[in-house]
């Protein structure tokens, strides 16, 4: 059997890069930025608090470089998707190639002699209490606060909100800073549970992330719910790997794909109604 | 979809940061940015087997692309292009083991079609019907493909006598064969099927009604829907038929130059494809320079990786590349459609 407290804990060291990454994702996509490029995001603050924290040994500052990296990463999705006015779809697909590509490049250039060096860390349980405390800002700032109705103003209605006196381009990148913000909190978080940085190390897990918050409706307390969910999931693949279920042995990979699977089945509606942000997508 | 007029000083200098940042990364490997350009262009041009090398490259770029294009056109995002990629190719593989032969060529073309196709389906139908964006849809049905196929190949697919996770390797009776064959150079017929593909679009879409209401679509889909066209049927079925060239470029890669199917087959075809449709401008031909770009890109960077330039270089030229292309092509009108 399963060590019930083993099981949790590993749920939560494997959920909460999620909920750290999908609360970003909801602060952008309330804005109306639809955001495939979380993953860049992930994946750029999981490079940069590596190869910083290595540098200097200094695990506040690694952790400084992550934020820095992830605010890039999606100020430059806010600059192309509000000055430039690209498809908020081609700026994430292309904030998610040049993260994977710069990743890989600086890792190779940078990493290679002196890949022995380890970067000190934060204690993961602090990462815990973070995410824990941003669901519950977040809940409360969306449904109390003056700014948090502003936001989600602008992700319904743009137009709108243009007219009733708010600058929704202004709203969304502030909003976009604080995805950068929990992105990169998670990334840091996905490197410091491995201990070093690999190519494409966080794979997939800011689309996990997405999947969660669809499923949540993009409301903070039902994603937390989801990404834990998926936490779950991807523990008891864990624990039961090998292990045989009702008499057949049910592959890995069955597992690994379940958090999709289940999504695909929420957008299908068969988990009660959409509830994307009306304004989602539109300049 | 935007027009040339509205361009200014900020798209120049978003052209003027990408060189530098390319610059920058040269700079931080020490190796001298011409050189690497000079590299780049010797490694997938310079010599026969480079030629190869960057036609073999673009065989799937140019048919992926095409797949993304079609539901481009549509006005839909197949992201979805990788997963269909790798379920025809495990289709083409299964069958073309089973059935030997021209006929098991022409067989496994087709399964990798139909697989293809039924992979795009439920996306598709979450957009029509569900209103789901088939951007999500297609990245979770892309996971899927891949865990699904790297089941297959470790289980029930497997080649019992290799160590990792693949199938036998077909008959060489099975094999697509070269066009040209002037070793080291050689040229496998897929690429002028591709070919022949962009000119097929290219009439399909100007001169049928099917392809016309498909544009339409694309175009306007408020309008399209009162000028009696059915938008969702055509919301569907343009998914389905960008799976099944998908699904078919997959094939082509197994049948012509890979003769298996193995763990994580394609490393990232579908992405890049959608690099290529971006590229390709709105016009099919467009695909032809865009797919052999990507090509000479991808084939390159293999070669500038031995003067001691990571591989990762190549996303960052294609993430800024279309960047820079979507900056002047594809911008949301300010009045907001769709």
């Amino acid at each position: 059997m399963i060590d019930p407290t083993l099981l949790a804990a590993s749920t939560i060291t494997l959920g909460a890069p999620l909920v750290l990454a999908a609360l970003g994702g909801l602060t952008s996509e309330r804005s109306g930025v639809m955001n495939i490029g979380l993953e860049g995001a992930m994946l750029g603050a999981a490079c940069a608090t590596f190869v910083v924290g290595m540098q200097t040994q200094n695990p506040w500052l690694g952790l400084a470089a992550a934020l820095a990296a992830a605010i890039l990463l999606m100020l430059l999705h806010a600059v192309l998707t509000q000055a430039f006015a690209i498809d908020q779809i081609i700026s994430g697909m292309a904030i998610n190639a040049i993260a994977a590509g710069g990743t890989s490049f600086l890792g190779k250039a940078m990493l290679d002699e002196t890949s022995l060096l380890r970067a000190p860390f934060l204690p993961t349980q602090t990462y815990w209490c973070v995410a824990a405390l941003a669901v519950a800002t977040l809940a409360f700032y969306l449904r109390w606060t003056r700014g948090g109705v502003h936001l989600l103003a602008v992700g319904n209605d743009p137009d709108k909100s243009r007219q009733m006196g708010l600058d929704p381009v202004k709203v969304r990148y502030l909003a976009l800073v604080a995805t950068g913000l929990l992105c990169g909190l998670s990334g840091a978080l996905i490197c410091s549970n491995s201990g070093s940085f690999r190519d494409n190390m966080t794979a997939g897990r800011g689309f996990i992330a997405l999947a969660a918050l669809i499923i949540g409706g993009w409301r903070p307390l039902p994603t937390l719910a989801a990404c834990l969910g998926f936490g779950l999931i991807e523990a008891l693949q864990l624990h039961l790997q090998g292990t045989q279920l009702a008499g057949a042995a049910v592959p890995t990979e069955f597992w690994t794909s379940l958090p999709y699977l289940v999504t695909l089945v929420a957008m299908a509606g068969l988990l009660g109604k959409n509830r994307a942000p009306a304004g989602l997508g539109k300049p | 979809m935007g027009d040339i007029k509205g361009l200014g000083a900020r798209h120049i200098v978003l052209v003027l940061c990408s060189f530098a940042l390319v610059w920058l990364a040269l700079a931080a490997t020490k190796v001298p940015p011409l050189e690497a350009l000079g590299q780049l262009v010797q490694g997938s041009m310079g010599s026969p087997a480079a030629w190869k090398q960057t036609f073999r490259e673009m065989t799937p770029l140019l048919i992926a692309g095409l797949a993304v294009f079609l539901a481009l056109k549509a006005g839909l995002f197949n992201i979805g292009a990788d997963g269909q990629l790798v379920i025809g190719a495990a289709a083409a593989a299964a069958t073309a083991i089973k059935v030997p032969g021209l006929g098991g060529v022409l067989l496994a073309c087709l399964a990798a079609i139909v697989a293809g196709g039924l992979w795009a389906l439920p996306a598709g139908w979450i957009r029509a019907y569900r209103g789901g964006h088939e951007v999500i849809s297609t990245i979770m049905l892309n996971n899927i493909a891949g865990f699904l196929t790297v089941w297959l190949v470790t289980g029930p697919m497997r080649d019992p006598t290799q160590q990792s996770g693949t199938t036998a390797v077909l008959s060489s009776d099975s094999w697509i064969p070269a066009a040209v064959a002037q070793p080291p150079f050689s040229l496998s017929w897929t690429l002028p099927v591709g070919i022949v593909g962009v000119v097929a679009m290219a009439l399909w879409l100007k001169r049928t009604v099917v392809g016309f209401e498909l544009c339409a679509v694309g175009a306007n889909r408020t309008a399209s829907e009162t000028a009696g066209v059915k938008v969702k049927g055509v919301t569907v079925w343009a998914l389905m038929a960008s799976g099944g060239l998908a699904g078919l470029a997959g094939a082509f890669f197994v049948l012509a130059y890979e003769h298996r199917f193995y763990a994580n087959f394609s490393p990232g075809y579908g992405f890049d494809a959608l690099g290529v449709a971006l590229l390709s401008g709105g016009s099919p031909w467009g695909l032809l320079p865009a797919s052999f770009l990507f090509a000479v890109l991808s084939s390159g960077s293999s070669a500038i990786q031995l003067t001691g330039v990571p591989k990762g270089l190549n996303g960052i030229l294609l993430g800024l590349l279309i960047i820079v292309f979507a900056s002047v092509r594809y911008r949301r009108s300010r009045l907001g459609d769709d």
